[in-house]
C-alpha cells in the first residue's frame, strides 16, 4: 500500500467521519466546553451508527468497515484507519472525540491480554445504558497523583486474599473516572519485582470500596470527563487480573499498548492544528485589511504557509509510524516523533492564529480560543513531550527505549 | 547609565509586590472562577493609589508633577506576577486621565476626573481596524463603531477612542453595552458597547487629523508599554510557579527540575523575560525623557514580551504536566490569561509590518 495517498477505505472514513465531525460534532463543541459536560447525546448518536465503546475490543470497527486480514504477515490497515478517525474526530473537537472514544483506552489492555471470559465479562459491563439512560463508558486508571510520566513507581497495591485480590489506592488524570461502568484498574502485585509486578484488573462500577472522586476542572478538552477514583480494599476475583497464565509482561505491555496508540493521538493534535489553519484561511480568503485584501499580505499568508508546512509534516509522520505498525515493523521512535511534532504544531499553529485573528479571538466561545486550550493537552497526556523524546534518545543510542 | 533604583522606586516595588504576593494572588483564583473582581478589590486600591494614580492633584488626583512611565512599567511588572485580570482593571484609568490632561480642554477634565474621583472607570480603546466611521455635527462628531472586546469596557463610564483622524472621549451611559466573560482576564469586567451615531460634543474632542494621529502614537505607546511590563510580571510568575513545583515534584527518582530538559526551558524563558524587561523599562524610560525612539522602543517591547508570556505561560504548563491542565493549580489560568496581551491593539507585528510599507 503507498503510503502517500489514501486508500479507497481510508478515504471512506475521511470523509464519513469528517462529516460527522462538522455537521455533528462543531455545532455541540461550544456547549459542553462551556459547561464541562459529557456529549451523552452525540455518544448515543454515535453508538447508533456503530461507534461502539467496545470497538476496540470486538477488533473491528463497524463504522470504518473491516479489516481482519487473517494472516499475520499480512500488513492491515488498523492503526492508519485509527489515524484518519483520529485526526478527523478532533478536528471536530478534541474534548468530544475523547468522549466518544475514551472507552478504547481500557479496552485495549483487556484486547490485548485478556482472556475470552474476561473479554466477555468486559463487555457485559458495557452493554446496553447505565441507570441514568447514557451510554456505558469504561476507565482506564493508570496514572496516580504521584505517578505521572514515570508509571514504573505505582503506589495502588493489589494483595491476595483466597481468590481474590484486594485493591487499594488512588487514581488520578482518569478519562471517564467518574462516570465509567467498567474499570482497568494497575495496582503493583509484588514490589520485589518492580515493573513486573504491576498488573491491570477488570473492576465492575457496582464493586464495593470503587469510589469515584473529584472530577477536574480543565483548561482544554472539557467535554470529555477526568476524575479522580479512588479504590478502598476493592475485591476482585483472581479470574479479573489480566495477563493471566505468564504471558504478560505486567507493566511493560502497557507501555507498548501507549506506544501502539500514539500515532493516533498525534493525528488528533493534527486535526486541532488543521481546525484552526482553516479557520484562519477561510478568514483571510475574505476578509481585507485597511482596503487591502488579506491575502495580499506575506505577513499573514507566510504564517500560513508554515502552518500548512507543520500540518502536513505532523500528519505524514503519523501515517508513516501507523503504516509501520500495520507492517509489523518496529515504530517506537517513529510513534514518538509523530505524537511530539503533532502536539508541538497544534500549539504553535492555535497559538499563532489567536495572535492573527487579534481580539476578534477573545470573544467568549471562540473556537480558535477553544482548539488553544484543547491543544496543550497533547503535549502532556499518553507521554508527555520530554518522555517522547526521552523514547527517540534512548532508540538513538541503542537502549531500549521503553 | 544607571540601572539602580532610586528610594522611591524601590518603595513602589516593594509595595507593589506585597500587594500582589499577599492579594492579588490570593484572590486570582476565586476571581477567575466568578468571573468578577473581589469587592475589595476597590478599596485597597484605591488605599494604594490606584485609580488615580494619572489624575492632577489639583483636581482631586495623586499626580504631583509629571507622571512616570517607568515607575508605571515597574508596578506593572508586579501586578501582572500578582494577577492580570484584576492588573487590567487596576492599569485602564492612566491612559484617558493622561490622555485628558494632556490635550483635554476644561470640559474634557472636569467630567472625566469629576468621574474618576467618584469611583468612575476609564478605558483606553484604538480602532486597530480602522472600522470606525466618524461623521462631522459642527463642532461635535458622532462615532459609529463597536468599542471592544476591552477589559473594563463592562462597567467603565468613560471610554478614550483613537483612530487614525481622532481623539475622543465618549461617555458611554446610552450606548448599547454588553458585558462578557471571555477565558482569559475573566476578573477584569470585560465588554462590548456600540456607538451608532454617538454624538460626541466638541470640547470632548481631544485632537483630529495630525494632531490626533500623533497624540494616538503617544497613547499606543503608553498602553503597550504597561501591556508589556504586565506581561513580563505573568511570565515571572508563571515561571516562578513553575520552579516552586519541579522541586517538589518526583519522578523517576529526581525532582524534575534536575532534568536537563526542564532546566533548558526554565532557563530559556528566564533570559528571554530579562530581555523583555529591560526592553521594557527602556521604553518606559524613553517615554519620560521624551525621546521620540519611545513609540518604536515600546512596540518592540510588546512584540517581545507578547512572544515572552505566551512561551512561559505554556512552557509553566508544561512543567506541571497532569497537574498543570487543572485548575487546583495556577498555570492553566496563566495560560489563558496570556492572550490578551498579544490581542489588544491588535497584532502588533502586523502593525510594524504595514508601518514600515508606509514609508
Amino acid at each position: 500500500m503507498d503510503l502517500f495517498q489514501d486508500n479507497p477505505l481510508l478515504s471512506g472514513v475521511r470523509q464519513m467521519l469528517g462529516a460527522f465531525a462538522k455537521q455533528a460534532i462543531r455545532p455541540a463543541a461550544p456547549r459542553h466546553d462551556r459547561e464541562e459536560s459529557m456529549p451523552w447525546d452525540l455518544m448515543k448518536l454515535a453508538l447508533g451508527m456503530g461507534m461502539t465503546q467496545t470497538s476496540v475490543l470486538d477488533g473491528r470497527k463497524k463504522l470504518t468497515g473491516t479489516d481482519d486480514e487473517a494472516d499475520p504477515k499480512k500488513p492491515k490497515s488498523q492503526a492508519r484507519i485509527g489515524v484518519v478517525a483520529s485526526e478527523e474526530m478532533a478536528y471536530g473537537c478534541a474534548g468530544i472525540s475523547l468522549a466518544l472514544a475514551g472507552s478504547g483506552l481500557a479496552c485495549s489492555p483487556v484486547a490485548r491480554m485478556g482472556t475470552e471470559e474476561q473479554k466477555q465479562e468486559f463487555r457485559r459491563l458495557l452493554k446496553g445504558l447505565d441507570e441514568n439512560g447514557r451510554v456505558k463508558v469504561a476507565a482506564m486508571a493508570l496514572s496516580e497523583p504521584a505517578t505521572g510520566s514515570d508509571i514504573s513507581g505505582l503506589k495502588t497495591s493489589a494483595r491476595p486474599d483466597g481468590d481474590h485480590w484486594i485493591i487499594r489506592g488512588s487514581k488520578q488524570w482518569i478519562t471517564n473516572g467518574q462516570s465509567a461502568s467498567a474499570y482497568v484498574v494497575w495496582a503493583q502485585t509484588d514490589p520485589a519485582i518492580g515493573r513486573a509486578g504491576v498488573r491491570g484488573f477488570i473492576v465492575g462500577r457496582d464493586m464495593p470500596g470503587l469510589v469515584p472522586g473529584k472530577k477536574e476542572t480543565k483548561l482544554g478538552i472539557r467535554a470529555s470527563e477526568t476524575a479522580q477514583v479512588h479504590f478502598e480494599d476493592v475485591r476482585v476475583h483472581k479470574d479479573m487480573m489480566l495477563g493471566v497464565g505468564g504471558t504478560s509482561e505486567g507493566l511493560a505491555d502497557t507501555k507498548k499498548m501507549l506506544d501502539s496508540t500514539r500515532p493516533a493521538v498525534g493525528a488528533g493534535a493534527t486535526g486541532i492544528a488543521r481546525a484552526a489553519y482553516e479557520l484562519l484561511l477561510d478568514r483571510v480568503r475574505s476578509g481585507s485589511l485597511h482596503g487591502t485584501p488579506m491575502a495580499s499580505h506575506q505577513h499573514i499568508m507566510f504564517e500560513l504557509a508554515e502552518m500548512q508546512m507543520e500540518i502536513e509534516a505532523s500528519r505524514l509522520l503519523a501515517h508513516r509510524a501507523a503504516w509501520m505498525a500495520d507492517h509489523n515493523l518496529e515504530n517506537v521512535a517513529v510513534a514518538s516523533m509523530a505524537k511530539a511534532h503533532a502536539a508541538r504544531t497544534a500549539q504553535m499553529v492555535t497559538t499563532r492564529a489567536m495572535v492573527l485573528l487579534g481580539d476578534e479571538a477573545l470573544e467568549p466561545g471562540h473556537p480558535v480560543e477553544k482548539w488553544y486550550r484543547d491543544a496543550k493537552i497533547y503535549d502532556i497526556f499518553e507521554g508527555t513531550g520530554q518522555i517522547q523524546r526521552r523514547i527517540i534518545a534512548k532508540q538513538m543510542i541503542g537502549q531500549n527505549p521503553t | 547609565m544607571d540601572f539602580t533604583l532610586d528610594d522611591e522606586q524601590q518603595m513602589v516595588v516593594q509595595t507593589m509586590r506585597r500587594f500582589a504576593d499577599r492579594e492579588l494572588r490570593s484572590w486570582a483564583a476565586d476571581a477567575d472562577r466568578a468571573g468578577k473582581p473581589p469587592d475589595k478589590l476597590a478599596a485597597t486600591a484605591r488605599d494604594l493609589g490606584f485609580y488615580l494614580d494619572a489624575v492632577p492633584a489639583d483636581a482631586d488626583g495623586l499626580l504631583d508633577g509629571s507622571y512616570s512611565h517607568l515607575t508605571r512599567a515597574l508596578r506593572g511588572f508586579e501586578l501582572g506576577r500578582g494577577c492580570a485580570a484584576l492588573a487590567a482593571l487596576l492599569e485602564t484609568n492612566v491612559e484617558p486621565a493622561l490622555a485628558v490632561g494632556a490635550w483635554g480642554g476644561a470640559e474634557a477634565k472636569r467630567a472625566l476626573y469629576r468621574s474618576l474621583a467618584s469611583g468612575g472607570l476609564a478605558v483606553y480603546y484604538h480602532d486597530h481596524r480602522g472600522v470606525f466611521e466618524i461623521e462631522a455635527d459642527g463642532a461635535a462628531v458622532r462615532i459609529s463603531g463597536r468599542l471592544g472586546p476591552s477589559p473594563a469596557l463592562g462597567v467603565a463610564a468613560h471610554a478614550l477612542l483613537s483612530t487614525r483622524e481622532l481623539v475622543a472621549l465618549v461617555p458611554l451611559d446610552g450606548s448599547r453595552r454588553d458585558a462578557m466573560t471571555p477565558s482569559g482576564w475573566r476578573a477584569a469586567s470585560w465588554g462590548t458597547v456600540t456607538l451608532d451615531a454617538t454624538r460626541v460634543p466638541g470640547e470632548l474632542v481631544l485632537a483630529r487629523g495630525a494632531a490626533a494621529t500623533d497624540a494616538t502614537a503617544t497613547l499606543l505607546a503608553w498602553a503597550r508599554t504597561s501591556l508589556a511590563a504586565r506581561a513580563v510580571g505573568v511570565a515571572v510568575g508563571a515561571m516562578e510557579h513553575a520552579e516552586r513545583y519541579s522541586h517538589e515534584r518526583i519522578q523517576f527518582g529526581q525532582p524534575i527540575g534536575t532534568f536537563e530538559s526542564l532546566i533548558r526551558l526554565r532557563d530559556d524563558a528566564l533570559t528571554a523575560i530579562a530581555a523583555a524587561r529591560l526592553m521594557t523599562l527602556h521604553a518606559a524610560w524613553s517615554l519620560d525623557a521624551g525621546d521620540p525612539g519611545a513609540f518604536d522602543a515600546a512596540s518592540r517591547a510588546r512584540v517581545v514580551a507578547g512572544d515572552v508570556v505566551s512561551r512561559s505561560t505554556i512552557d509553566a504548563v508544561q512543567i506541571f504536566g497532569g497537574y498543570g491542565f487543572v485548575n487546583d493549580f495556577p498555570v492553566e489560568k496563566l495560560m489563558r490569561d496570556a492572550r490578551a496581551f498579544e490581542a489588544l491593539y491588535g497584532d502588533e507585528r502586523l502593525g510594524r509590518v504595514l508601518a514600515a510599507k508606509a514609508v
